[in-house]
């Protein structure tokens, strides 16, 4: 069974089934998946301008509508430079 | 902070004989008078309304007397103290 | 830190709500159980637009419904601190061991076949009765 464990207290990207996508320290989960980002930002991408990131704080999101939590590189994260990103933002997800 | 595992975090009594709100996943919504209820949140409501969405101006329906099921509720409130108001928020960025 | 240790803790406190729909709820948190559904008292509610608001006294909204919920940032290292308080005041008067980040407390989530999360893979988790 795959575990989040090694995933607490690191910076991670959740991307929701709306096609939102969360980066924030995750501060705990549980059996159902819901989990806890602390110090969280919405990425919003664009095609015409660079990402924007909005702080959101404190966020308990529900394990089904989470599609992907990924592992963020700070390192590499940090060398990025968001307001030169182009990109289309991701779709919601359609059964 | 223990609580017992069965109470219901809601107590609908406090709602019987009074005209409340309930929404449905699909996106339904419907008020009524609270005749009856149990644990698992099925209701039996009296003077249904149902709010039909995505009317240019608000229509509705009556449906008269009705038995709701639990499983598909997703909101419940009073309509005793609900009022539709202005953007109530002033800068929220 | 479990989900719902936040919750829990969130009592009486401020936060927004949203739905699978795209509506929003802001209000205090007046209850919550296992399965995340909470009670919520002086709502404001706004639709998937953003372009309708109603004001409500309280409402009631089940967990399966819920998108996310923001809560004040202070409530994580409140939680935290009261965490430690307690696993002090165990191990001090215990000398119990403490069994790893997140892992105490574990018995919460939905115990009985009632309404519990059904025809899902189960994960499997301890003491699910399957004879681990």
């Amino acid at each position: 069974m795959a575990s989040l464990q090694g995933y607490v207290d690191h910076r991670v990207l959740l991307i929701l089934q709306d096609g939102r996508a969360i980066v924030g320290v995750m501060a705990g989960y549980d059996q159902k998946s819901n989990v806890v980002l602390s110090d969280s930002k919405e990425r919003v991408y664009s095609m015409e301008e660079g990402v924007e990131e909005i702080p959101l704080g404190l966020y308990l999101v529900k394990g089904d509508q989470i599609v992907l939590i990924g592992e963020l590189d700070e390192a590499l994260d940090k060398a990025v430079d968001l307001s030169t990103v182009r990109a289309e933002p991701l779709p919601p997800i359609r059964y | 902070m223990d609580k017992p595992k069965r109470e219901a975090i809601l107590d609908l009594a406090k709602y019987a004989n009074e005209r409340i709100r309930v929404k449905f996943t699909g996106g339904r919504e419907v008020t009524g008078i609270l005749k009856g209820y149990d644990q698992l949140l099925n209701l039996v409501l009296d003077e249904v309304e149902e709010q039909l969405q995505g009317e240019g101006e608000p229509k509705t329906r009556s449906l008269g007397l009705v038995v709701l099921r639990g499983p598909t509720v997703t909101l419940l409130s009073p309509v005793d103290g609900w009022e539709e108001i202005a953007n109530p928020f002033v800068a929220q960025e | 830190m479990l989900p719902l240790s936040l919750l829990n803790a969130a009592q009486n406190k401020p936060m927004l709500v949203e739905l699978k729909n795209g509506e929003t709820f802001n209000g205090h948190l007046v209850n919550c159980d296992n399965f995340m559904n909470i009670t919520l008292r002086e709502v404001y509610q706004t639709n998937a637009e953003g372009d309708r608001f109603w004001k409500l006294k309280e409402c009631y909204i089940r967990g399966s419904t819920i998108k996310y919920l923001r809560v004040p940032d202070t409530l994580l290292d409140a939680v935290k601190d009261e965490q430690s308080r307690a696993r002090e005041a165990g191990r001090s008067a215990r000398g119990a061991h403490v069994s790893g980040a997140g892992a105490r407390g574990r018995g919460a989530p939905t115990r009985g076949g009632r309404g519990a999360v059904r025809g899902g893979p189960v994960r499997g988790g301890r003491g699910r009765g399957r004879g681990a």
